[in-house]
């Protein structure tokens, strides 16, 4: 009996030391390969394994396909069987299908709407692909995953919105300027909020980074990791006439930047915009600066409610994409069912063609027509052979269509599959419609 | 016949702007797309209307009522050049609907064909001085819309609502550079309006040139207020806010220069 089963563990289940023990690396996925390979209850598989998930995919013909995947699991990387039960979860047939929609959608991810996962299935597949490792089925299931988590992305706004305060900082800037090629970033004091901030924007191509600190040598420190300029901290804040964006991280306990102090600074530098981070509690920059004609100010509270506010929308967004997963599974049922019939009708078809063929051979000899008779013939019999046809193709796809993917996948008591053989007895069609399990 | 076909093409303009307005309220960008071929549909029918217009008066320009809904052509070609250059399709809610707002101003005029100008005035230095004015007005409508863009995104941006909106709109730095390049390109065809009609005076004997007329010296004012926000811009490097209101001041002084001096003062120019 064919399943479709997956066995996985995800940060939703399990404490990250367990996700490190069950991980694959990428000697140990050839390995698995391998061992699947000659696992006589498994046809296929496919291996997804990140920091925070892994899955091992399969079409298994054993009744229980789950517990052959458990085994292995344990087995392979020596974890007792009960923590592999407590720490990990399995689904079977359309519940696996789901399953791996909703991690292509990014809805199964710790942040929802996140980009990576789909990239990460992607390699996963491209991976199992290579090495041989997967079917027909597993083939379909991963190609339509993976369009699922693109459509998902292009219909709804799910990955729209900063969902961290450094992404949402450069989101920001974003907005601001045209583009943070030719920028400059000063970062005042020092931070681990400031510096992932200030990598973001460099990682967007901001130009320049100037770090200003009160001791120099710290300044020097920090603007090694950006190759950057350190600066001694001077109060009189002329380095920031230059400066596009300001994040500011001190723990001085008064305003370092006053609104009269950057009028004056916007007009040496001609009112160009910049824009200021305020990370530092208690603040550094005097909220009357956002006064000032094109200096724009955001504290870490203005930040961390845009990323709240962002967190919001995509769980409204997360309830489209979860409809569009629904419909897909559908979808993909469907597929699944047709492909399931189509071998049969087309060595329906093949056989038909084989004998008219021959037939007309025989015919045309015979008969000594001409090229224009010949063709009109030629025409007549593909009439019929269509008109012949129609109904049992189309009554074949319709019951296909109306049973279920459990049955499909079980091979043996889909109303279907009990069609499929009839027709390749009475024909004789055996021989075509099985290639696929040959090649299996 | 013309009024019939006035009449669709206002519908089509109205459809689109009501369009670029909904794009602005859902954020769908399908019906961004939707509108901007409704708008281009309407620009080919808009072209058409005109030059059938143009041989059954005789003239492009013979008519106030012609003149605004060549105005209204020219804002649309100027919208469609800006999202060709740019791919931004947002500058429609602003400018497709001023648009609209013309055409339907050309629709309501169409009755008063006394408002002509006299023949011997309708030649080709008539075409030439006013086509190249009317671009000019249609590039500062432009400016005014890219204002109006910063102003509200700078809004959103200063109270720190992230709205829909606020994702829909272009940063900060393009809005502003978009203004301030309309306007650029609005004072260059409005110069050279300017020396067309002073040329136009000094070659043809019927028109005498007077520093005097109303429309002469309020047309001279609209272009202090760009050339003023130009030169600031340069020197002090005033920008953002500042250009975006010197564009919606300079838009206001457009109109009135238009239909304002026309509707109060007396004047030479028809429209």
């Amino acid at each position: 009996m064919n399943q479709i089963v997956t066995v996985g563990t995800s940060h939703h289940i399990a404490p990250l030391d367990f996700r490190e023990q069950l991980s694959f690396s990428e000697n140990q996925l050839t390995e698995a390969f391998q061992l699947f390979r000659e696992h006589p209850d498994v046809q296929e598989t496919a291996i997804l394994s990140t920091c925070n998930r892994v899955e091992i995919y399969a079409v298994t013909h054993s009744k229980d396909g789950c517990a052959a995947l458990s085994d292995f699991l344990s087995n392979y990387h020596q974890i007792e069987p009960g923590q592999l039960e407590k720490f990990t979860y399995s689904h079977q047939n359309l519940d696996a299908v789901r399953h791996l929609f909703n991690v292509t959608a990014s809805l199964d991810s710790m942040v929802v709407g996140e980009p990576q996962i789909l990239g990460q299935v992607k390699e996963a597949y491209a991976q199992s692909l290579v090495a041989g490792a997967t079917g027909d089925i597993l083939n379909r299931l991963f190609t339509k995953a993976l369009s699922v988590g693109k459509r998902v992305r292009t219909e709804t706004n799910i990955a729209a919105g900063a969902v961290s305060i450094s992404y949402a900082a450069v989101e920001l800037a974003k907005k601001i300027f045209q583009s943070l090629e030719d920028k400059t970033v000063a970062i005042i004091g020092a931070g681990e909020m400031s510096e992932l901030t200030a990598q973001h924007l460099v990682k967007n191509s901001v130009s320049k980074v100037i770090v200003a600190n009160r001791t120099y040598q710290r300044a020097v420190d920090i603007a090694k990791k950006f190759s950057g300029i350190p600066l001694e901290y001077d109060a009189d804040l002329s380095f920031l006439v230059e400066a596009d964006i300001v994040i500011s991280s001190t723990d001085a306990p008064h305003y370092l930047i006053d609104r009269h102090s950057l009028a004056e600074i916007m007009r040496q530098r001609k009112h160009r915009y910049m824009f200021l981070i305020d990370i530092a509690v208690p603040r550094d920059i005097d909220p009357e600066v956002s006064k000032v004609d094109n200096a724009f100010l955001y504290n870490i509270d203005d930040l961390e409610m845009v990323v709240a506010s962002n967190l919001k929308d995509r769980g409204q967004e997360a309830e489209i994409a979860a409809q569009i997963v629904k419909e897909e599974v559908v979808k993909f049922q469907s597929q699944l069912q047709a492909f399931e019939v189509n071998p049969t009708i087309k060595a329906l078809h093949q056989q038909f063609q084989g004998v008219v063929s021959k037939e007309l051979e025989v015919c045309v000899d015979k008969a000594q027509l001409t090229p224009k008779q010949q063709k009109a013939v030629e025409a007549m019999t593909q009439a019929i052979i269509k008109k012949l046809l129609h109904q049992p193709t189309t009554n074949l796809r319709q019951v296909a269509l109306n049973s279920d993917l459990i049955e499909v996948v079980n091979n043996i008591d889909g109303e279907h599959v009990q069609y499929v053989r009839a027709l390749q007895e009475m024909f004789g069609l055996e021989k075509a419609a099985n290639t696929r399990d040959t090649e299996d | 016949m013309n009024s019939r076909f006035f009449y669709t093409l206002l519908l089509v303009y109205l459809a689109a702007s009501i369009l670029h307005i909904l794009f602005l309220a859902t954020g769908n960008r399908r019906i961004a797309k939707f509108a901007y071929w409704l708008t281009i549909g309407g620009f080919v029918l808009h072209s058409v209307f005109i030059v059938l217009r143009w041989r059954y008066a005789g003239h492009l320009m013979a008519h106030w009522y012609d003149s605004t809904s060549f105005l209204a052509w020219a804002i649309i070609l100027i919208y469609l050049c800006i999202v060709y250059r740019t791919r931004l399709r947002t500058i429609g809610v602003f400018v497709v609907p001023a648009a609209f707002i013309a055409a339907l101003v050309a629709y309501t005029l169409q009755t008063q064909e006394d408002t002509a100008i006299p023949v011997y005035l309708q030649n080709y230095w008539l075409i030439a001085h006013s086509s190249v004015i009317f671009f000019a007005y249609a590039a500062f409508v432009a400016a005014f819309g890219f204002g109006l863009m910063y102003l509200i995104e700078e809004k959103k941006i200063r109270e720190k609502q992230h709205t829909l909106i606020f994702s829909l709109l272009p940063a900060l730095g393009r809005s502003d550079e978009l203004c301030h390049k309309c306007i650029f390109v609005g004072v260059i065809l409005m110069t050279l309006g300017m020396l067309i009609g002073v040329l136009w005076t000094q070659y043809v004997k019927e028109v005498k040139w007077t520093w005097l007329d109303s429309k002469v010296i309020f047309t001279i004012a609209t272009w202090l207020i760009y050339v003023l926000q130009l030169g600031i811009r340069q020197t002090l490097g005033w920008r953002g806010r500042k250009t975006a209101y010197s564009a919606i001041i300079g838009l206001a002084a457009v109109l009135f220069t238009y239909v304002g001096v026309n509707l109060f003062l007396p004047s030479i120019h028809a429209f």
